[in-house]
Parts: structure tokens; sequence; C-alpha cells
């Protein structure tokens, strides 16, 4: 699909109006202020089958996101780690806007993002998915399914896959005289710190937190920020045909960084809880 | 007025035997009358109509309607006013018998994404319905909050001779404008609409139960606090 094509709600201008004026006064569609994100609810591991996954409602935006640990050969040019993927699917019953097909360049983009979230914070130390290395390694794949949209997939799918990512199990390998042998216990991934993205919309001179799809519609740029357990950047992206002037990047780079502080808790708190039961 | 007797009913269903006339949603088949449209069928006398629960607009010639402009071309409007068809304003029909496309920029008097009121002028089952904006009120809407409301609300949404409206309007200090399509502007202080678009969605979901005039006006009271003055509901024979 092309980038001119509309894939979300057509916005009247007394919409476009009242979310102007809204933002003005701090006060959104939704009651919520620019700082503010929507009600995050974390389900861990619906999906019994997979080795790690979790159902993430982010106001009315789901996601679920499974992860399957396999064994595989390493790329030629890092023999001694373990492959990650990162694979998004935006489901043709998540949105009226939404078609069946091949992935289209947002839905490429949001494996990307989220990918690169886990990738550059070092979240999974893929040094140690070296079974042996150049020769067998483990392999994670992360499966995105869209459920429904309502704006900022980003975060919603970022918070996902970092949960089911965090609370994976896998039966560990070894190799003896050149046969793989799987063993019956059960380990972690070895996880490292929690990578947590933060999204800010743009309309007009004022940044937002979590937009809606609404919102989405509206906005003339975003940016997404990743930060890692010590509140360091580790991804950034941003869209939209708007600019950001350098103040702004910086003051929201900020706000993103206490706000990821935050759902860090929340997800940290869900894997706890699940790893309890 | 004679008892009205309620059921709820599928496309296909017996409505009743005998000698009724099938007045909305409704056909006779030899000595019945069935239903065409999933609601809740009502006879009166010998009346049977079926008040549907859900359902697009189609439209009316005369009928008042909101529409969101969704496209510009060089002689007429595309606009969704949430029906099977879209419907379009020509653009002599607001410039005039001498409107040129050479002379006459479009977008001048109606851009994508405005809302307007305008009135159904002209539509039958082979031609999409053409929109009218000559008339007093009618035109662009420039500011406000547009509420989307099931078509099939509508009558619920207006009450007896505009009532329900009214108690809204009254109560929150607002405007209503409602197109027969469900799309209604409110406009007012932004804490008046946000109460009055609250009461709108209260209508919408709870408009086939009992008691309906009731909880809205509960509802405003509650919101507009104590000192509110609500007016005395006009009864619609609930």
């Amino acid at each position: 699909m092309s980038a001119a094509e509309r894939k979300h709600e057509f916005v009247d201008v007394l919409r476009r109006q009242q979310i102007e004026e809204g933002l003005a006064a701090d006060r959104r569609l939704d009651g919520r202020k620019a700082n503010e994100t929507r009600e995050l609810s974390i389900e861990v591991g619906p999906v019994v089958k997979a080795n790690g996954s979790a159902l993430v409602r982010l106001g009315n935006t789901a996601v679920m996101v499974g992860v399957k640990i396999l064994q595989g050969t390493p790329f030629p040019d890092t023999p001694d780690q373990g492959v990650l993927t990162v694979n998004a699917d935006v489901l043709p019953i998540s949105s009226p806007y939404e078609e069946p097909g091949p992935p289209d360049e947002d839905t490429i983009e949001l494996a990307r993002v989220v990918d690169r979230g886990i990738r550059e914070s070092h979240m999974v130390d893929m040094k140690e998915l070296a079974v042996e290395p150049g020769k067998k390694v483990y392999a994670v794949f992360v499966d995105v399914a869209v459920l429904d949209v309502d704006g900022n997939l980003f975060d919603a799918t970022s918070y996902a896959a970092v949960t089911a990512l965090a609370s994976a199990r896998f039966k560990k390998v070894s190799v003896k005289d050149g046969e793989v042998v799987q063993m019956e216990e059960m380990v972690k991934l070895p996880v490292s710190t929690i990578p947590v993205s933060v999204t800010a919309g743009k309309v007009g001179e004022f940044l937002f937190l979590d937009p809606t799809g609404t919102e989405e519609a509206v906005m003339e740029a975003r940016m997404t920020t990743t930060f890692d357990s010590e509140d360091n950047l580790c991804a950034t992206q941003k869209g939209g045909e708007g600019f950001f002037t350098p103040e702004e990047v910086l003051r929201q780079m900020e706000v993103a960084r206490a706000k990821a502080k935050e759902i860090r808790a929340k997800i940290k708190e869900a894997v706890k809880n699940a790893g309890k039961e | 007025m004679s008892k009205i007797q309620r059921k709820f009913v599928v496309p296909g269903d017996l409505v009743v035997k005998g000698d009724f006339e099938p007045v909305a949603n409704a056909y006779r088949d030899a000595d019945a009358v069935y239903a065409l449209k999933v609601g809740l069928s009502e006879i009166e006398g010998d009346k049977v109509r079926i008040i549907p629960l859900a359902g697009r607009y189609i439209p009316r010639i005369d009928d008042p309607v909101v529409g969101i402009v969704t496209d510009v071309n060089a002689f007429a409007w595309t606009v969704e006013i949430n029906s099977f068809f879209p419907a379009f304003i020509t653009a002599s029909d607001v410039f005039g018998k001498r409107f040129s496309p050479e002379r006459d920029d479009l977008t001048r008097m109606f851009n994508m994404g405005d809302v307007v009121l305008a009135r159904v002028a002209a539509f039958d089952r082979f031609k999409d319905p053409m929109l009218s904006v000559a008339g007093p009120r009618l035109g662009a809407i420039r500011g406000g909050q547009l509420v989307k409301v099931s078509p099939v609300k509508v009558p619920r949404l207006i009450g007896r001779r505009g009532a329900m409206t009214k108690m809204i309007e009254d109560s929150t200090g607002t405007r209503i404008t409602i197109g027969q399509n469900g799309y209604t502007v409110i406009t007012g202080p932004p804490d008046k609409m946000l109460v009055a678009s609250q009461a709108i969605e209260l209508v919408e979901t709870d408009a086939h139960m009992a008691g309906l005039t009731e909880t809205v006006q509960a509802f405003l009271t509650k919101s507009m606090g104590r000192n509110a003055v609500i007016p005395e509901p006009d009864y619609d024979g609930e």
C-alpha cells in the first residue's frame, strides 16, 4: 500500500478543532492530559503452546505476542550469537481500515521499531544463545498479532513483546557427539534489561503521549523513544510529515524517560506475578 | 391510545396473523405479516411496524442531514452521510446557474473534512442522493462537536415533538442540530458539550429500554449539579 492511501478514519474539521483546542487547554478527547497514557493491562501467558506470550491492552488497542524458541543455524557474520526475529501482523479484523494480504509499510515499520528496541537495548544476551558456535544456536521468534487498532501500536506491541520475552521458558539443548540432545530442564532467556518504548504525537506546537486512533489521524508527526532499565536511550523512530525542533526532542526525551520508568515497573510486576503461579 | 404489543423479531419472523397492515419494515404474505429487519415489532390497531435495532441511513427527500465532505472535484462535493451511498452537492447548487469551473473554486465554499447541514434534494434507487444547501440554516457548520448516532435511534433522540432534544438542550445550555442520518452537532461551551454528548450516548445505548426519559433526566440532574434547571419531561407514551 502506498503512503498516500488513507489507513485511518476520516476526521472532520469539528473534531480536528476540538483536538487542537483541547491540547491548548491540556485536555484531550478522552479526558487525558498530554503526558498521560491510557490504561495498560498486561496478561502473561495466554498462549499455552508458546514458550512465552503476552496480551497487552492499551486503551482500546490490543496486541497479542507469542515467543517461540527453536534451534537454527547462526548468520555467517555472527557465528557465536543466537537469532532473534520480530514479525508483525495487523489482522484484518483489528480495524475497518486493514486489509488481508502481505504486510504493508506500516506493519513492517512496526516490526522493525519493536525489534530495534529489543536488539539495541541488548535485552536478550545473544551470545548466551549459542549452542555450538557457527553450527547450532537458539532462534527466538517473536510473533506479533495486532487484534485491535486504536492508535499507538508501537508501544502496545513493544510492551507485549518484551513481556513475552521476559516470561519465556524453554528446554535447553546440548550437543553430544554431533547429536542435539534436548534436556528436560526449563530455563529462562538470558534477559538483562527491560526496554520500554514511549511514543509521542505532535499537533501544532503540542506534544502528547500515547496517541489514540483519532489523534493519529490528525497528528503531524510522531516520535518513539526506547529506554533500557538504566534509563539509557537505545532506540528512536520518527514518523509523519511534520517535524520536531531540537528543544522539543530533548524535552520529549525527558518526559518519555520518566514515563518509561512507570511502565517498566508494570511490566516487571506482571512478569513477576506470572512467575509465582 | 390502544395498547402496543412489542416483540423481538428477525427477518422472516411471523409478526401476526390476520388482517393487519404492514406500515414499516414488514411485509404481507397471504393472511400474515412478517418482519423485514432485526428489531422490535409494534402492533397498534391494525398497523404493524418494525422498529429496527441497527441500520444505516436510507435517504428520503427533504430530510435534513448532517454530512462530512470527503472529496472535492471541479463540479461537486462528495459528502458522507452514513448511508449505503455517498451523497453529493453540485457546484451549481451553491454558485447558481452561472457557475463556471474555471472561475469558481469549490474549496472556497466547503473543503474536505467540513461538516455541512443539508437537505436531501433528490434520491431514487438508481442515483446517489443529491443534497442541497439552499435554505435557511443550511450550509457549513463551523463550530461545535460532531456526535455520530445510529440513524435508527434518531426518533428516540428527538422524542415526542422534540421533547428529548429540548430537555438536553435546556438543561445543558447547548444547541443540538440533528440530521436524520444520525450525525448530530452540539454547540456550546466545551464542558457543557461533553455532558450533552454523554446524554446523547445514553439515549443511543438505552434507546430500546423503557423509561428512557427518566434515565436521561436523572443523568442530566447528576451531571449538571443541583442548581441546574431540568425541565419536566414531556412524556412520550412509554
